[in-house]
């Protein structure tokens, strides 16, 4: 692959420090849909890059992107602003589907990278939905939505599980894929992508006791409505569903 | 028939976790009424499953939904099924008037149900995929569980360390779940078994056995969840969420490691070194524990490192094979500790009023940690402590079987089930022990109790978990190591015992005297690196505090981009 491609391609695929310029992008865009958009076609561009080149990536390309991956991984942990972990996610996670590239079948190398996206555009509905409430989506500033906005703070936590990749949800099984696809052959990147999935973890987790948990000391602020709860209950359980059927084909 | 039985038994808690929540608006708090009868009717259902295979009707069945949703109920997932419901069942009607006042009561509920069908889940899971998503789930719901009342913020944060310790033992499952696939090209665990059992070392890994890979991988996952040192932490600490999740843990969670571990005795059974690091562990979390537990002065934290101590030792048997006992543990342990937690409540309530234990030597041992002031027969005492267990050899040798003596495994656990008694005899009648026939006769009884308890309990739980005897004897060789070490490991725990019983002897002896500088300043040293739990939280917290600060200065450093 010639180095220009790959230099272009990594701007999709994040590799830092080419990273930088999506999340840059990302967080300049304030409208829910504009950044649904990005969410949705930046990595789609890096595959599509791989592909017209017809080539193998060499094995320190995935190096690069898992060291990427640990990198914002790591990062997320400090990150109060809810638009910008979902940003730093997206960039964990596309960078590690350098490992997909080796697979043969490219249709499915976009199928991956649209399944683990998916929750992150839920994500970036619900941190829209918190900056018209409270004029902020952000950790430690308001919280105890769990007692203030009930139905909001239980779609939330679904929704952040979805996105670091619990069972059930499509980030799972690919998360089991590419461990899969690496154990015997690359364990480093098996380890790598383990320690990745534990500080995703630690860091959903921080974002959601920064807003679920403490009093509700806010004013009022109204709970999602029941035409967008049930919106977001049946996007939940597609994706669900999606996993599981996901999984028919990867396991 | 039977299949559908299985499936109620993990639907059932899960249709009423979904109707729990759906239904709350309209039926207030008698929405958890519902979660009480799908968790009865659950335990009968798992009840009647365990009658029939008790009395031989039923040996292993599998429900095969696609590769990796397999449920498997062998004589293991019955037992293990019956008594998670049970102590579930208990807990639910616990909470029905416990959780009244509290907030999100519903939601209280459907958690626990959703908890109630991960473990069942997880029990039953007959392939590793499922296995490891039950396994997960229980680390989660147990998250949001411990961090029902969303106002404490210090409720989450220790329930962020249970989740954290959690996940990190979920990892090497799932490694250890991915290489059985790489070499088996199966998820299912029965079909994993065979070829393991058939032909045990045909695969390795990075140069080393398989079954030697899998087991230190599955031996960490276990260790996460059954609160092993170095990863105990969480265990102690999660005592701000509502008692009754603290009883299901104590009493059904934290067991996990063990049932793990059951679940995959046919690896371990084709390992040659894994069970005794798993002893080695277990040992060290027994004995820390334990110390740690008498310096608490908090009724549930203690309880907690109580667990620590008792996990420790469920995962010894499992180091030296005693495997099915290991069961037996966990099942009594959740049973006795159930009680403890459900109780501690109103313990405590009453003891503020007035606490109506009677001051009498047993308390002032007990509660106050003093010591009575009665000449004890030392030297009897260190002979029963030592010839007991040597008489319980003999006389195992005896009843039990011609090659007991073959059974390391078994005469370490006698030795250490002895002394534990033993200690626990001496201690609690101390204040009588002038009269010797009366300790004498004590000590008899509690031999006859081990004994009793042993041979009994222990080939009632082999025959009916274990019934091959082959494989029972594999275990047991797995577990062994060789003669020379053996007989060092013996001589090692008798010094100590001796070693221990010097240094009470002659404390005691000098109680009114001063103690010589020295051993005074090295007691306060140690009693500070106890009372600060050996300093393992603050470590793991400044770990956290420094993997938090290198990132917020690495995005500060790259403009959070």
């Amino acid at each position: 692959m010639p180095d220009i491609l790959l230099l272009l391609a990594g701007l999709f695929l994040p590799l830092f420090p080419l990273s930088m310029v999506f999340n840059a992008v990302f967080n300049r865009l304030q409208h829910v849909v504009l950044r649904c958009i990005l969410l949705i076609g930046w990595p789609h561009i890096g595959l599509t890059i791989i592909h017209s080149t017809d080539t193998v990536v060499p094995t320190w390309v995935i190096a690069w992107g898992l060291a990427t991956s640990l990198f914002y991984a790591l990062r997320m942990l400090a990150l109060r602003g809810v638009g910008q972990w979902n940003s730093f996610l997206a960039t964990s996670m596309w960078s590690i589907l350098w490992i997909t590239t080796t697979d043969a079948n490219q249709n499915m190398h976009h199928l991956y990278t649209f399944a683990i996206t998916a929750p992150l555009l839920l994500l970036a509905f619900l941190s829209a939905g918190l900056e018209k409430r409270f004029g902020a989506a952000y950790t430690g500033l308001y919280g105890g939505l769990a007692l203030s906005i009930p139905r909001f703070a239980g779609v939330l936590v679904v929704v952040i599980l979805a996105a670091i990749a619990t069972p059930l949800f499509p980030g799972f099984f690919i998360m089991l894929k590419l461990i899969l696809d690496t154990s015997t052959t690359l364990p480093a990147a098996t380890l790598a992508l383990l320690t990745v999935w534990l500080l995703w973890s630690w860091a959903g987790v921080r974002l959601l006791q920064g807003l679920i948990v403490g009093s509700a000391s806010q004013g009022e602020a109204t709970d999602l409505n029941l035409f967008s709860c049930w919106g977001y209950v049946i996007a939940i359980i597609a994706l669900i569903l999606s996993g599981i059927y996901l999984s028919g084909g990867l396991l | 028939m039977i299949s559908k039985l299985i499936l109620l038994i993990i639907l059932l808690p899960l249709l009423s976790a979904l109707f729990t929540h759906l239904l709350a608006g309209k039926l207030g708090r008698c929405v958890a009424r519902i979660s009480v009868a799908a968790t009865l009717l659950s335990v009968i259902f798992s009840g009647v499953l365990l009658w029939l295979s008790l009395s031989g009707h039923l040996v292993g069945q599998s429900i095969s939904i696609s590769p990796w949703t397999i449920l498997y109920f062998d004589s293991l997932s019955i037992l293990m099924a019956f008594v998670i419901g049970l102590i579930s069942l208990i807990v639910h009607i616990y909470s029905l008037r416990y959780m009244a006042e509290e907030e999100g009561y519903a939601r209280f509920f459907m958690l626990l149900d959703l908890m109630t069908a991960s473990l069942l889940l997880m029990v039953a899971a007959g392939d590793l995929i499922t296995l490891i998503i039950a396994w997960h789930f229980v680390g989660v719901f147990l998250y949001f569980l411990l961090g029902q009342d969303t106002r404490n913020p210090s409720a989450y944060r220790y329930a962020f360390w249970t989740l954290i310790t959690y996940r990190i033992g979920d990892l090497p499952l799932v490694l250890a779940a991915v290489l059985l696939f790489q070499a088996y090209g199966t998820w299912s665990l029965p079909v994993i078994f065979e070829q393991l059992n058939q032909a045990p070392h045909a695969h390795s890994v990075f140069g080393m056995a398989l079954p030697e890979v899998v087991g230190i991988l599955l031996a960490l996952a276990a260790f996460a969840r059954s609160a092993q040192f170095l990863l105990h932490t969480w265990l102690p600490y999660t005592m701000d969420g509502p008692t009754p999740v603290s009883a299901l843990m104590h009493a059904g969670i934290v067991n996990a490691g063990g049932f793990l571990i059951n679940r995959f005795s046919p690896v371990f059974a084709n390992t040659s070194d894994v069970l005794q690091w798993v002893f080695i562990v277990g040992f060290i979390s027994a004995v820390i524990g334990s110390i740690l537990m008498l310096v608490q002065n908090d009724i549930k934290k203690s309880l907690g490192y109580s667990t620590m101590g008792q996990m420790g030792f469920m995962i010894m048997e499992c180091g030296i094979g005693a495997f099915s006992l290991a069961i037996y543990h966990l099942i009594a342990h959740g049973v006795f500790k159930g009680t403890l937690f459900l109780s501690a409540g109103s313990v405590i309530h009453s003891a503020r009023k007035d606490d109506g234990v009677p001051k009498d030597e047993l308390y002032t041992f007990v509660v106050e940690k003093r010591t009575a002031k009665t000449h004890k027969p030392w030297l009897l005492m260190t002979a029963i402590t030592l010839l007991m267990p040597l008489a319980i050899l003999i006389f195992s040798h005896w009843l039990v079987a011609e090659d007991y003596f073959q059974k390391q495994g078994a005469i370490i656990l006698l030795f250490f089930g002895w002394i534990t008694g033993a200690q626990l005899i001496f201690a609690t009648y101390r204040t009588h022990a002038q009269k010797l026939w009366r300790l004498v006769g004590i000590s008899i009884l509690s031999f006859t109790v081990v004994i009793i308890g042993y041979v009994f309990i222990s080939h009632a739980f082999d025959v009916y978990l274990y019934p091959d005897a082959a494989f029972r004897e594999k275990l047991f060789a797995a577990a062994s190591i060789e003669k020379v070490r053996f007989d060092i490991l013996m001589v090692f725990i008798a010094l100590s015992i001796i070693i221990g019983w010097l240094i009470a002897y002659y404390s005691e002896r000098n109680r009114n005297g001063k103690h010589p500088r020295y051993t005074g300043r090295l007691w306060t040293m140690f009693y500070a690196l106890i009372s600060r739990e050996l300093y393992m939280t603050d470590l793991y917290s400044l770990l956290t505090r420094t993997i938090l600060s290198s990132a917020n200065k690495l995005n500060i450093w790259l403009r959070w981009n």
